[in-house]
């Protein structure tokens, strides 16, 4: 991200605007759905990270973040997110395995045009940061506080113009 | 041209050079890709995406613009996008 800045503004600008939510899709459940297909694209740094985000704006659930993960059929979310969930993971599978079907599955559940649209392009663009960290071999912390700290500092301030203090990793041993 | 999966983003271009577009080809009646559509529905998401693609496609940098697409062709076949 820091190698190449002209492409990494827009990717943290698409981010910002795909994941901070709207009047019918919350920021908790776009992190949720970004999460979940990271997990499928078996990306280690996205499902953490968004997954930190996603309990950070969950107020510290993480149990909730793990049940999607694992089997969103059974976890406890509203039925429309569940059906948001089935639309990404075909578009996971590919673009062309979303069927009408699975689409108005959504808007029984209540899902809006504008919400549809945003899974999909959640899950598409997730589809191409999952790659693009994993496709040059990206080294990430393995430490769960780690996700924990950086979560809650992104949940709160967003992707883009970081403050300074709110980017330094911290280190208590230099305290 | 077929009906997308969904209206609203069919229906409610936002303004932006897409929408323009779209409105230049219906106005020929003439036939135009969809994706279209897709970039005038939220383009304060999909102007980023935009800008990404410039930059990446033909920003400064040691891979030649031809290059470049051939291999974003080259991945849209093996996906199965004839666009």
């Amino acid at each position: 991200m820091v190698y190449r800045p002209e492409t990494a503004k827009p990717l943290n600008e698409l981010a910002q605007a795909l994941l901070r939510g709207h009047d019918t899709l919350s920021a908790a459940e776009c992190e949720l759905i970004a999460t979940y297909v990271s997990s499928l694209n078996d990306c280690y740094y996205c499902q953490n990270i968004h997954g930190a985000i996603a309990a950070h704006h969950l107020k510290g659930n993480e149990k909730l973040v793990l049940d999607v993960k694992q089997n969103y059929e059974t976890a406890e979310i509203s039925d429309k997110l569940r059906a948001l969930l089935a639309v990404a993971r075909k578009v996971w599978l590919g673009g062309k395995q979303v069927t009408k079907a699975d689409i108005e599955k959504a808007r029984q559940q209540g899902a809006t045009d504008l919400d549809i649209h945003d899974t999909v392009l959640i899950a598409a663009a997730f589809c191409m940061y999952n790659r693009y960290v994993d496709g040059l071999a990206t080294w990430q912390p393995r430490d769960a506080e780690f996700y924990r700290w950086r979560g809650a500092v992104v949940g709160e301030e967003g992707y883009l113009n970081l403050r300074r203090e709110a980017i330094a990793i911290p280190n208590p041993a230099a305290e | 041209m077929k009906p997308m999966y969904l209206p609203d983003v069919e229906s409610s271009p936002q303004p932006c050079f897409q929408a323009d577009t779209i409105r230049m080809l219906q106005a020929q009646g003439a036939e135009y890709p969809q994706i279209l559509h897709l970039f005038a529905f939220r383009p304060e998401a999909t102007a980023h995406l935009t800008r990404f693609t410039r930059e990446v496609m033909r920003g400064d940098a040691p891979l030649s613009a031809g290059f470049r697409e051939l291999i974003a062709a080259h991945t849209s076949a093996k996906n199965g996008c004839p666009f």
